[in-house]
């Protein structure tokens, strides 16, 4: 169940010129949250911009949680007024919404004793494109709670746009890097991080991604060839976020489904590859 | 220092009826959500009670099934947003069978829109809905465009207008009949008179403006549909100038729409001659702001000591006592 409250912001730093980490004070919302849940919040107070943006819940914080985290980019007119709001302002915000990951079982028993053992398992792989890292933070943590320890695939277009990495507990995760100016990690895109690890033998890994259109469809198509399970987290233009406007639709890949175009916001943002045609 | 209880003397505001008859119609407060932008009803009642506001108007249905545009759909603008969402909807049939029956008990007016790419399918939808158990009236959205006569949206011609109300009136003779009226024609006045002699009982105006964004990197429309349909606050002064002129063209009552987000908006949209108002893409960004108006209405009404809401409608004082025309600029 969504909530529709005024949230104070707490904190409101500057990770690089265009990232910041929001966060809020959102007892009800941080406490419903799942991964990969998104809430739609307001640029600033008032009618300007008209519409809220959504924002993928980063992280959440506290025990029980009371504050939630929203690492985002600047982009536009909302974003560039957003990053203007100080601490202690208030924000209409709505959520949690959206389906959020299937996540896996809880690795225990003879997976956990494999592990120990030094004996591969199947991985769960997170595969970030630029501001699509802000959705990882909070996944790695459910993924770590239930014993996985993931790896991140973080490709962006240059070492600067690196960025969330401490939001990451430490000691949870390996991490590779991919940037297009060769700056950190690999030259290139992500995808020629994943290629190797499609391609080896052993279990068949578990993707979870998040970034730019051209990325999604390049992930997606090439876990479907692997015959790997991958969850792509999507984005769109989103007027409402409740199924209301179904403004925010993708095409359905099979021409006859159910519906045609399923809205981001509702049967979304999460959905299988080879699913959707985002 | 513990105050003495002493005898009110400040006056008790007296409640305020907030009641509006329109035609056919009666609703318990003048605050209708529009269609387009509520679902079938139950989308928003995580947010607010459907019994505390006027009713709701359904997302336009037709007689099939209607997947809707490709994406993009939607882009907001200045104040505004446009959209160009293409009718999608689940049919009449999944309507009544899976959406209405969840209604039926609300104590609130539930308005089914309806529409049709050409005059049967108009007549089929209404015929459907004729007696449908826990529906209160229908809405004609004619700004869908005519298949028959090469796309040409039914209400920019007072000949499809006249033809497919008086189709739709008797097809679905047992139900109040809206006429929406689009904005995009030249005199929505004689739109109106058309739909008021065709036998609609109420008209509602407006629906969208059309209008284009552009991709300058790209030179392409934002929108996959090239065109949508403009809403939000960026057209209200719009849509109570086409409310000031039918309201001079017609005896019927209107429900005035076109960026209501306040309760003053709406209370300028009945003194302006709404007998009721719908709020649309309000809803987007506030998903209570249908009650927000609602109670907002009444707090206004009461602190100025109008006992009935529905005296305001119309009673916008004119200079000279005339009506000031199109002589702006």
């Amino acid at each position: 169940m969504p909530f529709d409250t005024a949230a104070r912001i707490l904190s409101h730093d500057a990770l690089n010129s265009d990232h910041f980490l929001l966060t809020l004070d959102a007892p009800r919302m941080a406490r419903a949250s799942r991964p990969g849940q998104f809430v739609m919040l307001q640029a600033q107070p008032g009618r300007d911009p008209l519409l809220r943006r959504p924002m993928s819940v980063c992280g959440v914080a506290g025990s029980p949680p009371r504050r939630l985290q929203i690492l985002y980019k600047v982009t536009g007119h909302g974003t560039r007024l957003l990053s203007r709001q100080p601490k202690g302002a208030t924000l209409a915000m709505l959520g949690p919404l959206g389906n959020g990951f299937r996540l896996p079982a809880r690795a225990s028993g003879p997976r956990a004793a494999a592990r120990r053992k030094g004996v591969a398992l199947p991985r769960q792989i997170l595969v970030a494109g630029g501001v699509g890292i802000a959705i990882f933070p909070f996944v790695a943590e459910a993924l770590a709670r239930l014993g996985h320890r993931p790896l991140l695939l973080f490709g962006a277009r240059s070492a600067r746009d690196l960025v969330g990495l401490p939001l990451f507990g430490r000691g949870r995760l390996d991490v590779k890097f991919a940037t297009e100016d060769g700056s950190r990690g690999a030259r290139g895109y992500v995808t020629s991080l994943l290629e190797p690890l499609l391609a080896a033998d052993g279990p068949r890994p578990t993707l979870y991604v998040c970034g730019p259109t051209p990325m999604l469809r390049a992930v997606g198509d090439q876990a479907q060839k692997a015959g790997v399970p991958c969850q792509l987290a999507l984005e769109s233009q989103m007027p409402c976020g409740i199924g209301v406007c179904l403004g925010c639709v993708v095409a359905a890949a099979d021409p006859n489904a159910v519906p045609p175009y399923p809205r981001v916001c509702t049967e979304g943002p999460v959905f299988e590859a080879g699913s959707v045609r985002p | 220092m513990k105050k003495p209880a002493t005898v009110a003397t400040a006056r008790k505001p007296a409640p305020v009826d907030m009641r509006v008859t329109l035609g056919p119609l009666t609703l318990k407060n003048p605050v209708l959500a529009a269609s387009g932008t509520f679902g079938y009803g139950t989308e928003l009642q995580p947010y607010f009670d459907l019994e505390s506001i006027g009713g709701f108007v359904s997302k336009g249905l037709s007689l099939k099934p209607r997947r809707g545009n490709a994406p993009q759909r939607t882009c907001e603008t200045a104040a505004g947003m446009l959209n160009a969402i293409g009718l999608a909807n689940v049919g009449v049939e999944a309507f009544l069978n899976d959406k209405l029956p969840a209604l039926r008990h609300k104590d609130t007016v539930v308005i089914a829109n309806v529409f049709g790419e050409t005059r049967d399918e108009y007549v089929a939808v209404a015929k459907r809905l004729n007696g449908a158990k826990g529906l209160h009236a229908i809405e004609l959205n004619l700004s869908c465009p005519n298949t028959e006569r090469g796309g040409l949206a039914f209400g920019v011609s007072p000949v499809l207008i006249r033809e497919v109300v008086a189709d739709v009136r008797r097809a679905a003779p047992d139900l109040p009949l809206l006429v929406k009226l689009t904005p995009n024609i030249t005199d929505i006045g004689e739109a109106a008179r058309a739909a008021a002699e065709a036998g609609a009982d109420i008209l509602s105006l407006v629906n969208t403006f059309l209008g284009l964004a552009v991709d300058l990197e790209r030179r392409r429309p934002v929108l996959d549909n090239v065109v949508g349909g403009l809403s939000g606050p960026a057209i209200k002064p719009l849509a109570l100038y086409m409310v000031h002129k039918v309201y001079a063209a017609t005896r019927l009552p209107i429900v005035g729409m076109g960026g209501i987000a306040s309760a003053e908006d709406a209370l300028e949209f009945m003194v302006a001659g709404s007998g009721a108002v719908q709020v649309g893409t309000a809803n987007f960004y506030d998903p209570r702001a249908p009650l927000t108006v609602a109670e907002g209405m009444e707090a206004w009404c009461r602190a100025r000591g109008i006992p009935r809401v529905q005296e305001l409608t119309g009673t916008l004082r004119l200079p000279n006592a005339r009506e000031q025309e199109t002589t702006a600029g």
